[in-house]
């Protein structure tokens, strides 16, 4: 069953434990973000702060709408206990079906709008996230949707956006992300704005495709329709030829200017670091504020994980790598990415390993924008989702001369990888490695080594009357 | 009643004493907190220099506060955006704006 809005899935929450209620006021300077900052890293539950200090009663934030896969089950609709694995294994079945979004007349998120020099973005509790950010941001779990003028494809991504004055944002979209393509390539050589709305506050599925790296060209809405089994209500925005999910709580329309800048950043990014990114990104004019009535912001107050960036994208990006590896002739059985390494660290699992098909591994992670620094690729005889298993066979079969593989590169680096130097970020230079624990292909199968396991090194008979007798040897539980 | 202010800096050294045009945020209480404005403005590490200056207080690239906050006069608002293409260094423009 598909939720129609952000405010169905809260009551989902709700109803299965995974929500908490914030009756007390709370400021949007800082207060709210130190308690989901504490939240998070206990795991615990989504926020809804409800009364928010300076602003109508009514008017809400959410924090954490998916920061933990019991809530990632809940907004695909599965038993809120389901094992990461077959989380991803729903995801994965999903991820290719398409339905056309469906395009609506009237809509919920237009029932407030302010229009032109009526505009104004402090009417709206955007929380001063972190303290030591550069401002307050309004978008940090957001659908930004953009348009090719050329093709008409319209792009979902999710970036950064700060509150600048009452009718601006600045915004720091990567200088290699989908967005800042299609503003170098057809809008800034015709010196064009480009219109643009940020959309806060749709059901979950709808934002966790907006952080799923489909390939240019594709229809992200169409893939949200597929993966809730519901295609996505679209309405006209009121002052851009945007379309934008009807069911959203706020949208901000308005233009990216391409000939003023001002500042934007630092903010508390996903890698958990403010690792420096500043006055490096772009200029909004707002067009129209249209929202629900009582809006509620989506927020994920990014840090170290878990959050709703480091669980979402370990899925979305997980998946997506896994089939770009299968594109490139990679053997690949598993890919799992660790939240606790923020899509910095990924576990490559194959079907043969060697140092040439880590190499193939390494060649697709950084051919083109390169967001992932280290990798691992382990053999088909552990479990990649197990991080006890992949540290235990990265500290044994990964030949510390042989098995490590460096690509450099410039201009394609993640600017937000926090051990590259200030000047290597701005330069987009950086530096990716692979960590071969497979054993190498031309090694005989009898000199390989044996894993002292339970599993590989008694025979059949032997643990089946291991497991048949547990009891009765006095252990309890389970064998 | 002193007003007071944040800006961001890339280095400390950035800033120096005397006329600058800078991004500043103004930190008076509600819900118009770190409103950002362009200005021109007369700065002074020392407040005793500028006896009727607001309050500056200065934060790096990666939001480090200064311990000790400056004193600033401005002189004039300017439009809240610097001239320049999306992705640019908004410093560079913004030296630009000033020679």
């Amino acid at each position: 069953m598909a939720f129609s809005d952000l405010r169905e899935f809260i009551a989902a929450l709700d109803k299965s434990g995974d929500l908490v209620r914030v009756k007390k006021e709370v400021d949007w300077d800082m207060e709210v973000g130190a308690i989901s900052r504490r939240v998070f890293e206990r795991a615990g539950p989504a926020l809804l702060f409800e009364k928010i200090k300076d602003y109508p009663p009514g008017y809400a934030i959410l924090n954490g709408p998916v920061a933990t896969w019991r809530r990632v089950a809940i907004a695909l609709g599965l038993p809120p206990d389901t094992a990461v694995r077959e989380i991803y294994a729903a995801y994965e079945e999903r991820r290719e079906k398409k339905l056309k979004p469906v395009v609506v007349k009237s809509a919920p998120c237009q029932e407030n709008a302010m229009t032109g020099p009526e505009a104004d973005i402090y009417r709206l509790p955007a929380p001063m996230v972190h303290d030591g950010d550069g401002g307050r941001y309004i978008g940090t779990w957001d659908i930004v949707i953009t348009k090719d003028p050329d093709t008409g494809w319209s792009n979902w991504g999710m970036y950064r956006f700060m509150t600048h004055t009452q009718n601006m944002l600045t915004g720091w979209p990567q200088a290699t992300s989908q967005l800042a393509m299609m503003m170098k390539a057809k809008y800034l050589p015709r010196k064009q704005p480009m219109p643009i709305a940020i959309v806060i506050g749709c059901e979950s599925l709808c934002h966790m495709v907006a952080t799923d790296p489909y390939k240019p060209g594709e229809s992200e809405v169409e893939y949200a329709g597929g993966l809730r089994g519901a295609p996505v209500e679209l309405v006209q925005c009121k002052s851009q030829d945007l379309m934008v999910p009807a069911h959203a709580e706020i949208v901000i329309e308005g233009e990216v200017l391409p000939d003023k800048i001002a500042h934007e950043g630092p903010f508390g990014e996903y890698p958990g670091y403010r690792s420096g990114t500043m006055s490096e990104g772009v200029l909004v004019q707002i067009t129209a504020i249209t929202h629900r009535t009582n809006p509620i912001i989506t927020l994920s107050t990014l840090g170290v994980p878990p959050d709703d960036s480091s669980i979402a994208a370990s899925l979305t990006a997980a998946i997506a790598m896994k089939r770009g590896l299968k594109r490139h002739g990679v053997p690949v059985r598993e890919v799992y990415v660790p939240p606790e390494g923020v899509t910095h660290l990924i576990v490559v699992s194959v079907e043969r390993g060697g140092s040439r098909v880590a190499r193939q591994v390494l060649d697709y992670f950084t051919a083109r924008r390169v967001m992932v620094s280290k990798i691992i690729v382990v053999d088909k005889d552990l479990d990649p989702f197990d991080m006890n298993q992949v540290i235990h066979a990265f500290a044994t079969k990964c030949h510390p001369a042989k098995g490590i593989t460096v690509e450099h590169y410039e201009g394609r680096a993640n600017a937000l990888t926090p051990c590259f130097s200030a000047e290597e970020r701005r330069r987009l230079k950086g530096a990716s490695v692979v960590f071969d624990a497979t054993w190498p292909e031309d090694w005989e199968e009898e000199s390989i080594p044996v894993k002292s396991s339970f599993e590989t090194t008694y025979r059949e008979a032997v643990r089946q009357k291991v497991l048949a007798n547990w009891e009765s040897y006095g252990l309890g539980g389970k064998p | 009643m002193k007003k007071e202010y944040v800006t961001f800096v890339r280095r400390l050294s950035d800033l120096g004493d005397g006329k600058e045009t800078l991004f500043i945020k103004d930190l008076t209480p509600g819900p118009r907190k770190y409103d950002t404005k362009l200005v021109r403005a007369e700065l002074s590490r020392n407040s005793g220099n500028l006896p009727d200056g607001d309050t500056l207080w200065i934060r790096s690239e990666t939001g480090h506060l200064h311990p000790q906050p400056w004193s600033i006069k401005i002189l004039e608002e300017l439009p809240p955006y610097a001239p320049g293409q999306p992705w640019q260094d908004v410093f560079s423009s913004l030296r630009h704006l000033k020679s």
